[in-house]
């Protein structure tokens, strides 16, 4: 009995241990050579835990913003970052949150094998988010155990076929073949993007007949433009509050000086953060892939969205300009009718605005992919302000969702728990 | 011979490159040619030490930057294996892995 235990609670308690068990279960599925057992589960398990240092050195890094903020402008400032609080929701969700992206995983391809929407949702670190919103919104409106992982995962396994439908028309418009789908969970944004552009925008004058200078390229390196906007968003407010708040972080060190440093270390954590992701998936995401791949016939693989930024590349830097806009507009906008300061977050802001500005391109040409763009930018800010309620404790380190039908879920889900409590 | 390792690049390390790395592993089944394969960001991609580094034709300008070892291939569609394929083959018989 105490054998039991100890396997249940003490082993198999550990996500770290549990994702790694189930990254070999898949490995042994597809009948690889015992070498690459043992190398993909060791991968799998190192991965979770770089995944769970980089989350360390966020909510450090975060914790100082935090501090700065409240004491310089006295309000909250909550930085969206989808990846950043997956992370610290990893820290006690772990488990269920694996479970769940499991059981999404079999509900996608069920879905795919019986239905007409043949769509295989291979987007790995967004399958991660959507599990980790359903843990999170689902553990916090009060369910527990088995209820919380069947119903969150059959929740993130419809929302993987849902998406992917929703966006294939206009995905279709782009590519001209039905090859590949879009499985990105910002899906809502683009098509909200795609009809405002509609409205506004005159489709025959397209983003890829201008011109734009070579110097804004450096901003697809997603690293060093998420550090161009962090730094200015550490330093106002150290600057605003003063050297006696940020004394009693910086040991000796000058408080601008510790500033910069900090937030510089944001980006590192969510360096670090996704790195253990991709170590994490590594093993996964291949063999969902072989297993939907052989149970699904005419199977279309939904893959992330920058595989579509070929098709588009200055609709790319337009949109993540303009949904940079909208954010900052929208930053200064909500907390007036009492929601909290949303700092933008620049890994949706580029992935999420390039992708909607791909699409409002296609329908709306250039003035609808700016006009799309700031409207864009508005609703991804709006968005995480109206969720942050709902997540209880995980709301407290100032980092909160983003990606559009993360956020969505979230909303749906836990304003549905509540009514029931 | 040194076993050949490729590496796919896109700007944050996760999705496409690794949709990219799982296209081109089944373009080398193809071909026959055995290789390491992985992916990463762009930041880390000037660091290691690929024999080749695959990457979308949005990134020229970024890797135009660097001076790199690698043979770099610029893909217009990230999975498009018959793409992989045909740009991939001359290097390969250039490396004297495929004859």
């Amino acid at each position: 009995m105490s054998f039991l235990h100890f396997i249940v609670n003490d082993v198999l308690g550990q996500a770290s241990i549990l994702i790694a068990l189930i990254a070999m279960i898949g490995l042994f599925a597809q009948k690889k050579s015992t070498g690459q057992v043992i190398t993909g589960t060791f991968k799998t398990l190192l991965g979770f835990l770089v995944l769970l240092a980089g989350a360390n050195i966020i909510v450090n890094a975060l914790n100082f913003l935090g501090e700065v903020f409240q004491k310089g402008f006295n309000m909250r400032g909550v930085v969206t970052d989808v990846g950043s609080i997956a992370g610290i929701a990893q820290q006690t969700l772990g488990r269920e949150t694996a479970l769940i992206m499991v059981l999404a995983f079999i509900v996608n391809i069920l879905i795919a094998r019986f239905t007409r929407y043949k769509y295989i949702f291979l987007t790995g670190q967004a399958s991660l988010w959507m599990a980790t919103v359903c843990s999170v919104i689902g553990y916090m409106g009060g369910l527990r155990g088995t209820e919380l992982i069947v119903i969150g995962g059959v929740i993130a396994g419809m929302m993987a076929v849902c998406m992917p439908a929703l966006a294939q028309p206009i995905v279709r418009k782009i590519t001209g073949s039905d090859d590949i789908a879009l499985g990105h969970f910002c899906t809502i944004g683009y098509i909200i993007q795609a009809g405002v552009a509609k409205l506004t925008g005159d489709v025959s004058k397209s983003t890829e007949d201008l011109e734009l200078p070579q110097s804004l390229s450096f901003l697809q390196d997603t690293y060093l433009s998420m550090m161009v906007v962090m730094i200015p968003i550490y330093l106002i407010p150290t600057v605003v509050a003063g050297p006696d708040v940020v004394a009693a972080y910086s040991k000796g060190v000058n408080y601008l000086v510790f500033s910069f440093l900090q937030s510089v270390q944001f980006v590192v954590g969510v360096y670090v953060l996704l790195a253990g992701v991709r170590l994490l998936l590594a093993e996964i995401v291949p063999a969902f892939r072989g297993i939907a791949l052989r149970i699904v016939p005419n199977a279309v693989p939904a893959l992330d969205c920058p595989v579509l930024f070929p098709y588009a590349p200055n609709a790319v830097i337009i949109g993540f300009i303009s949904t940079t806009v909208g954010s900052v507009l929208g930053m200064f906008l909500f907390p007036w009718v009492g929601l909290a300061m949303i700092l933008p977050g620049m890994l949706t802001n580029f992935f999420a605005g390039g992708t909607a500005g791909i699409f409002s391109n296609a329908v709306g040409g250039r003035r609808g992919a700016i006009i799309g763009g700031v409207f864009h930018g508005l609703l991804i800010t709006l968005l995480p302000a109206l969720l942050l309620p709902l997540l209880g404790q995980y709301g407290f380190a100032n980092v909160t969702f983003s990606d559009s039908d993360v956020i969505s879920v979230g909303l749906v889900f836990g304003h549905i728990l509540n009514f029931f409590h | 011979m040194k076993k050949l390792s490729i590496l796919a690049v896109c700007g944050a390390g996760l999705g496409s490159s690794f949709a990219c790395e799982m296209s081109i592993e089944a373009a080398l089944k193809d071909l026959g040619v055995d290789a390491d394969l992985s992916h990463c960001d762009i930041s880390s991609a000037t660091s290691t030490r690929a024999d080749i580094i695959v990457t979308g034709e949005n990134f020229r300008s970024q890797f135009q930057h660097y001076t790199i070892k690698a043979t770099v291939v610029y893909l217009k569609r990230l999975v498009d294996k018959t793409e992989i394929k045909t740009k991939l083959t001359p290097i390969l018989q250039e490396l004297g892995y495929l004859a």
